[in-house]
């Protein structure tokens, strides 16, 4: 048995579909495509599915995946490929499929874009000013107080006309490590008069592996 | 690094960010259909005026999405209403309306069309309009507004909604819809004003146009006279009508991701009901009963669950189990249906010719709840309301679920039926009570228990039923009767589920209204109103507050029995029964005598001019 995993890009209004509602429409896809996947056995057998390091609502990506199984002897990526992106629903194009490499255990960090109107700067320049930048991060066990500047001591920015961009990397572990959401970030520099969120983009443009190579 | 197109707008985006669900409000879902709109002459914005997992669960406009998008140079695209948090945030943001696949608002369409499926969503029709900066009323809008229009089968009596459309479909939309696209492409092409666009229209079979015909009432309220106002136009619009094999129904469905209310694959295997119950308006103004052939519908349901990856097949019709060839369509689609992983559900079973071999044919992959509709609690009442079932049948059915291993069971029952008692409520308790009882009297899997739900709803009044003439019962009336019910009930196995009346009246009232009612609707959406249907925003005070301020008494619409004679206010909308039959099944109701369904013996109701030939071959034997 081979696990194979699907690369996507999951971009415009693409990015308000949930977990949930991207495993019944991957399940579904994947079913249609008659792609030689594996299912789960027992009473009521589906399609094994597993996405790595799902999104938020409302934040883009150009390196989702999600991980299916054959037991094909070999597979073909670019027909795979071609199968499902004409099911595919508008905004999530897909990338590359092709035999997992790494186990989604391996995922380390995550690289994100983001995007601020460029009255953000202040807010910006007043968090690199700061000593201490304490959030409070939601987890399944309740309330839990962080602190940003140990993963982020200072976020350097590019201004270009009305916007400004910024590069982050976060930790991003599947399952028990730590994980930062860049809404994080973002929540907090909203505190220091900081645009809203809803008018930063946040796309994800990579996730590294620990060693620090693409996860793949 | 390839751009994927964002179709997002930064309002748009700061809308999304602040609502529930944001996924209902983005399109985007498999199975849409996509054009580009400078090469399109016939944009349509298809509105349903309810949520999107409701409109999503909606057949019809499937059918006509497939239909309209078949035409290359036509775009046929969806609009839904937001729900409060979005329509909130739409307003502060100015928003318009927008339709899910262009993102396009509602006023760059040619044909602005709305589905009214129940009465309580009328209010929800003039938010839409609202919504997108549209005129409410067809007289304020000319030719650069987009034609308004409306289809369903609230439009039997178009008149309550009559002021705020420009043409309205009497009957079935698949033939009428396109052939007001043609026409609607024609006009923009010769530069047409709307006069003479509506006068083109009002010749389709099944177009209304409501501003060609004046209404004037007598002294009392009651309407005297409904007649066109320009010639060419028809006295009476009759209905539009196909025939169900001329149309392949859907191979493919815009699959929602947010979860619909039905989310599963369905076919429709006939279309009208051979039973004439009284009460029932479905079962009149759709008739006559056409099948559609087991070959068509086997080959199409196959190719939709392939195309949509649904696992779930329901057959749905008014009655199902009343297609002559059911065992066949049920054979067709068990030769595949196993290997392709699709099970089969048929939602309108009828306990009156529930068989064992029905239930080991859609029982193969799952089992679920069964229901029958059971109506009334005694055999008089059933026969005043022409249901013909009787307790033998209901035990029938019961047994063979029970047997089959069936350990809850639903039924429907109406209150406030004419010639309704107190007997006939306990009925209903002493139904429920009967079938427990059979339950445990067979062998059933130790310590299993048997459920029966009771569901009761409250009866109202429509049009074109034989009982159109009888006057709803009033909310208090109604109470004490929920209230003797559940004093009858003596079992812990058995539930009793009721709504409060306060939206059936309002029900009631726009069923038999006439066109000053919209000027009602008008006043209570500007005071508020809207998603009258859920419970929570339904506000019965406000409603009875714009009567009183357009001095219309709501009394007088449900709470009034009709004379036989009366001008009603849909009296120029032919459904196809006839004037004369309503009376005399009304007239046989009184009297609790039942009529035969259709396929056994035609009772001249009239519909069958529709089709031009009689409804069915009598010279075989059917039953
Ligand atoms: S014409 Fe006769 S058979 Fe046809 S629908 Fe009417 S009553 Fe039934």
């Amino acid at each position: 048995m081979t696990t194979v995993r699907i690369f996507f890009e999951k971009r415009g209004e693409a990015a308000y579909i949930s977990l949930l509602d991207l495993q019944r429409v991957f399940h579904r896809l994947l079913k249609i495509s008659g792609l030689p996947v594996w299912y789960t056995l027992g009473f009521n057998p589906h399609i094994y599915l597993s996405f790595s390091c799902p999104l938020s609502l409302g934040q883009e990506s150009i390196c989702e995946s999600c991980e299916v199984k054959t037991e094909a002897p070999a597979v073909d990526g670019d027909a795979w490929a071609a199968a499902l992106q004409p099911l595919m629903p508008r905004g999530i194009r897909i990338l590359r499929v092709a035999p997992a490499q790494d186990k989604p255990g391996e995922i380390a960090s995550a690289e994100y874009a983001i995007t601020m109107p460029a009255s953000s700067a202040a807010a910006l320049d007043a968090y690199n000013e700061r000593t201490g930048a304490p959030v409070v991060k939601k987890t399944k066990r309740g309330q839990k107080t962080l602190e940003l500047k140990e993963y982020l001591p200072r976020v350097e920015y590019q201004l270009e006309g009305e916007s400004l961009h910024f590069t982050l990397t976060l930790p991003s572990a599947s399952g028990e490590g730590v994980n930062l959401n860049p809404a994080l970030l973002l929540g907090f520099l909203e505190t220091l008069g900081g645009a809203p969120a809803w008018q930063c983009t946040v796309l994800r443009t990579h996730l590294y592996t620990k060693n620090g190579k693409d996860f793949c | 690094m390839p751009e994927v197109v964002n179709t997002i707008s930064p309002k748009l985006r700061e809308a999304l960010g602040q609502v529930q669900k944001p996924g209902r409000y983005t399109g985007g879902e498999p199975g849409c259909t996509y054009k580009d709109k400078s090469e399109v002459d016939v944009r349509m914005a298809f509105c349903f005026p309810d949520t999107y997992e409701i409109g999503m669960s909606f057949l019809g406009e499937k059918i006509l999405y497939e239909l309209l998008n078949r035409h290359e140079n036509w775009w046929c695209e969806r609009a839904f209403m937001p729900w409060t948090d979005m329509k909130a945030e739409m307003e502060r943001l100015g928003i318009p309306l927008y339709c899910l696949e262009s993102k396009d608002p509602l006023t760059d369409f040619d044909i602005v069309g709305f589905s009214l499926e129940y009465e309580l969503c009328y209010t929800n029709v003039l938010a839409m309009l609202r919504l997108s900066g549209i005129p409410l009323r067809a007289a304020d809008r000319d030719e650069r507004w987009p034609l308004i229009i409306a289809g369903g089968p609230c439009v039997c009596n178009a008149e309550p909604m009559a002021d705020f459309f420009d043409i309205m479909q009497l009957g079935e939309g698949e033939q009428m819809l396109q052939d007001i696209c043609a026409t609607v492409e024609q006009g923009k092409k010769l530069g047409w004003n709307k006069e003479t666009l509506l006068l083109a229209l009002a010749k389709i079979p099944g177009v209304y146009v409501p501003s060609f015909y004046d209404v004037r009432y007598l002294e009392d309220g009651r309407v005297e006279s409904i007649r066109p106002n320009r010639p060419g136009v028809p006295e009476r619009v009759t209905k539009a009508i196909i025939n169900m094999d001329d149309y392949t129904p859907p191979e493919n469905f815009v699959v929602p991701m947010v979860g619909a209310v039905q989310d599963r694959a369905s076919v429709e295997v006939l279309r009208g009901c051979v039973r004439g119950c009284r009460f029932c308006q479905a079962g009149q103004i759709y008739r006559p009963f056409r099948e559609r052939s087991p070959q068509l519908i086997s080959d199409s349901a196959r190719v939709l669950c392939h195309n949509t990856g649904y696992d779930e097949l329901s057959l749905t019709s008014l009655s199902t189990s009343d297609h002559s060839r059911l065992e066949d369509i049920l054979d067709g689609l068990n030769s595949w249906a196993e290997q392709d992983h699709v099970s089969l559900s048929l939602p309108s079973l009828r306990v009156d010719n529930f068989s064992q071999s029905l239930v080991e044919k859609t029982t193969k992959v799952r089992k679920s709840g069964l229901t029958f509709a059971a109506e009334a609690g005694t055999q008089r009442l059933r026969d005043v309301i022409n249901k013909n079932v009787t307790w033998e049948q209901i035990e029938r059915g019961c047994r063979i679920a029970f047997e089959e291993g069936y350990t809850s069971v639903k039924l429907y029952f109406m209150m406030g039926l004419p010639t309704e008692t107190l007997e006939d409520i306990k009925g209903i308790a002493d139904t429920a009570q009967k079938v427990v009882d059979l339950y445990y009297s067979l062998d059933h899997a130790k310590g299993k228990g048997v459920q029966v739900t009771c569901s009761v709803a409250c009866f109202v009044p429509k049009p074109d039923t034989p009982f159109q003439f009888c006057a709803q019962d009033r909310r208090e009336t109604l109470r004490e009767k929920q209230k003797y019910l559940l004093s009858c009930v003596h079992s812990r196995k058995i539930k009793v589920n009721y709504h409060d009346s306060a939206t059936s009246v309002l029900e009631g009232v726009f069923a038999k209204g006439d066109r000053r009612l919209g000027k009602v609707i008008e006043t209570a959406f500007e005071n508020g109103a809207f998603f009258d249907t859920w419970e929570e925003y339904f506000d019965f005070d406000r409603w009875q507050a714009a009567f009183a301020a357009c001095g219309l008494d709501p009394d007088f619409y449900n709470y009034r029995p009709l004379g036989l004679d009366e001008v009603t206010p849909w009296s120029h909308l032919d459904v196809g029964v006839s004037h004369g039959f309503l009376v005399r099944e009304y007239e046989k109701a009184l009297r609790a005598e039942t009529t035969q369904p259709c396929n056994r013996q035609c009772n001249g109701c009239g519909a069958n001019k529709l089709l031009g030939g009689p409804c069915f071959d009598y010279s075989q034997d059917l039953l």
